[in-house]
């Protein structure tokens, strides 16, 4: 899960790690206020999750409060979903460089990164320069050793005190990127001013999935989504993404549902999400069922092939859910897997064609979005095709 | 013979007491695994389809030598589990844990790497030989899917396994051993890995890769056939071809970020190291029988 970067620089600075003069607002006045009381020229951002957040016009510079207001008012226009803004002094750098730490899953160990051209252009360097990208492979038990400052510092070009406070910085963000139990702490820019003093201009932090259970702190809420029925689902348990096309995904397995989405846009069909009730979930069908409507798709297409979730237990789910929620768009239904007869009998007597071939079924799903484009919203439930005859 | 497990192979199940671990243990013997002791602390003296249950791997081993220990363990109790059987001497690791937090993930490969050791897992299936021994959770009494034969199955994917292998079988094929090395991002064995094993195994005539987008495991995979390491056939299928980049798709190492794990590049990796690579799950069969040099079923 990415933090908002107020966030990153808050676990910072309980490590340490300078950051600018300032304050999240949630107002364009509360922003106001906050330049007002650390003195102008400030930087306005935009705090959301999103990269590229420069290049979109999500951070501005104000050097009057009038600016201020001016730039707060638009980010918060611009940006769709922008709940709050962080004001910051602005730092008058010399240079600006790159830090981060990530993991290393081949070697097993954790991964230093380091670069002299920081700034919104990192991600060319590393793809056009890898050689500008400094590299080290730290123990994750040992962590970050003298050494390692000491080294990347020099070949930043950082020297004397400099050097020093860098490997305070480089201490402070591996202590971060334990304690969070993060998949990736970056600072970039990591600002140099002229006084060699080294202060963190953004943040990012991600912190693993699997370890939120130990840090309640970062339980998020529904600004960190992509839709409030995607904060529904995390809140269920349910992996979901949203998307904005026709075809709602209720499938079982992450591999399986990857693969559907990809078939869906060979036959040039479009997804509206992408949920998965497998594993854990599959018991959940009726609720997997009313996200999946939450977003008015033209077909609600299910494909499972199961281990542990049992595949006639679904398909009682989802007859149930059907009969409950009495949905007005087709549902595609192909599901194989342990107890897959008494699945296709349970889909059967409840009207619902059984398929089980995932190709066949995808077609099947994408036809229907073209057949039922323009027609009325109350069709018959399960068994398009006589849908189709009735409205016709 | 076949890789990673045969019927000789003895394992040990930790965690045997829940109601997973119960379940696929009576499996793992269904299908001819030899199943030697169990261990859930607390537990020692109980049975669970006749196998003894003990406190401790150590206790267990002390009556029951075994080669091999299947976890059914929950994620946060799993490095703990693995570093129990690794003290006790255990080298053949499979976890099934869904939920391993990363940095726990990276000290467990970690170890298996200075020991010798291999963890298959987590966030897997586990590795079948179909009809001799499994260690983890297949559905081997669905003949269309489980079916013995001469491919060899990598796979980081659960229910598109199930898929990709039933394609296999309607191909004319049968499977020699499948090892899910699972969906995280830092599994306890790589693919590549796996190879060595596939090339020396009698009964692996070509090896099948189910792979997603993220990481770097299938041009592992390509490095080691352009290397020479490995030289028997190599047919892919590959979810997320059309996956926008950022999007995290299910499994947690299923993401393109910063432009590396495309499916795109994963491709043209394997396709340059002269694998065959199937744009969707129906080709499996055809690609197979063209890499093998027969006609069509």
């Amino acid at each position: 899960m990415k933090l908002f970067e107020y966030q990153a620089k808050e676990q910072f600075v309980k490590a340490g790690i300078p950051i600018p003069e300032g304050q999240v607002a949630s107002t364009v006045e509360e922003a106001v206020q906050v330049a007002e009381r650390i003195g102008s020229p400030v930087v306005v951002k935009a705090q959301v999750l999103q990269g590229g957040r420069g290049k979109a016009g999500l951070i501005r510079k104000a050097n009057t409060l009038e600016e201020v207001r001016k730039a707060a008012e638009g980010i918060f226009q611009a940006g769709k979903g922008v709940q709050k803004v962080l004001v910051e002094k602005a730092v008058p750098f010399n240079r600006e460089l790159y830090l981060a730490i990530a993991l290393e899953p081949r070697d097993a160990k954790a991964l230093v990164m380091a670069s002299s051209e920081g700034g919104i252009e990192i991600e060319q360097v590393a793809a056009e320069h890898p050689e500008k990208i400094i590299r080290y492979t730290v123990d994750i038990h040992r962590g970050v050793l003298p050494f390692h400052s000491r080294s990347i510092a020099f070949d930043l070009g950082i020297e004397g005190e400099g050097a020093r406070r860098f490997a305070a910085v480089l201490e402070g963000l591996w202590k971060v990127f334990r304690t969070c139990d993060a998949e990736l702490a970056e600072i970039n820019p990591l600002f140099l001013t002229d006084g060699n003093v080294l202060v963190a201009g953004d943040g990012k932090l991600s912190i693993d999935d699997n370890s939120l259970f130990r840090h309640p702190e970062f339980e998020p809420g529904p600004e960190s989504f992509e839709s409030p029925i995607a904060y529904e689902a995390y809140k269920e348990g349910i992996p979901y993404l949203q998307f904005d096309g026709d075809i709602s995904l209720m499938c079982a397995g992450a591999g399986l549902t990857t693969t559907v989405y990809d078939l869906i846009h060979y036959e040039g069909g479009t997804v509206a999400n992408y949920l998965e009730f497998g594993g854990p979930n599959y018991r959940k069908g009726l609720r997997a069922m009313e996200l999946c409507l939450a977003n008015n798709p033209r077909v609600v297409l299910i494909v499972s092939f199961g281990t542990i979730a049992r595949a006639d237990v679904m398909a009682q789910g989802i007859v149930e859910a059907v009969q409950k929620l009495k949905p007005s768009c087709p549902i595609v239904a192909c599901i194989r897997g342990t107890g897959e007869e008494e699945a296709q009998k349970i889909l059967k007597d409840a009207g619902i064609e059984p398929l089980s071939d995932t190709e066949e079924a995808v077609r099947i799903a994408v036809r229907y979005t073209r057949e039922f484009s323009d027609a009325p919203v109350k069709q018959p439930v399960g068994d398009p095709s006589r849908s189709k005859g009735a409205t016709l | 013979m076949s890789v990673f497990i045969d019927r000789n192979t003895r394992v040990l199940v930790q965690g045997i007491t829940g109601s997973e671990g119960s379940f696929w243990t009576k499996h793992m013997r269904g299908i001819g695994t030899s199943v030697v002791a169990g261990v859930t602390p607390g537990k020692e003296g109980q049975q669970v389809e006749g196998i003894p249950v003990y406190h401790t791997v150590r206790r267990a081993l002390r009556e029951h030598p075994a080669d091999a220990a299947m976890l059914f363990v929950p994620p946060k109790f799993t490095l703990d589990a693995v570093f129990e059987a690794l003290d006790s001497g255990i080298r053949k690791i499979v976890t099934i844990a869904d939920g391993i937090p990363l940095q726990e993930a990276v000290q467990i490969r970690g170890a298996a790497l200075s020991c010798g050791a291999r963890v298959i897992g987590g966030n897997t299936s586990g590795v079948i030989t179909p009809g001799k021994a499994m260690m983890g959770m297949f559905p081997y009494w669905i003949e269309r899917v489980y079916k013995s034969g001469t491919i060899g199955v990598m796979t980081r994917s659960g229910s598109l396994t199930n898929e990709i292998t039933a394609m296999i079988v309607r191909g004319g094929f049968g499977v020699s051993t499948l090892v899910g090395v699972g969906g995280d991002a830092v599994p306890g064995t790589r693919f590549v890995e796996m190879l060595p094993d596939f090339q020396a195994d009698p009964d692996t005539e070509a090896v099948v890769i189910i792979g997603e987008l993220g990481g770097t495991m299938e041009e592992e995979v390509a490095e080691a056939m352009e290397e020479g390491v490995f030289t028997k056939p190599v047919v892919a299928f590959l979810a997320g071809r059309t996956a926008p980049e950022g999007k995290r798709m299910g499994h947690a190492g299923a993401i393109v970020s910063g432009g590396k794990g495309t499916v795109k590049s994963k491709i043209a990796a394997l396709e340059r190291a002269g694998a065959y690579v199937a744009d969707r799950p129906s080709r499996i069969g055809e690609l197979l029988r063209t890499a093998l040099g027969r006609g069509p079923v």
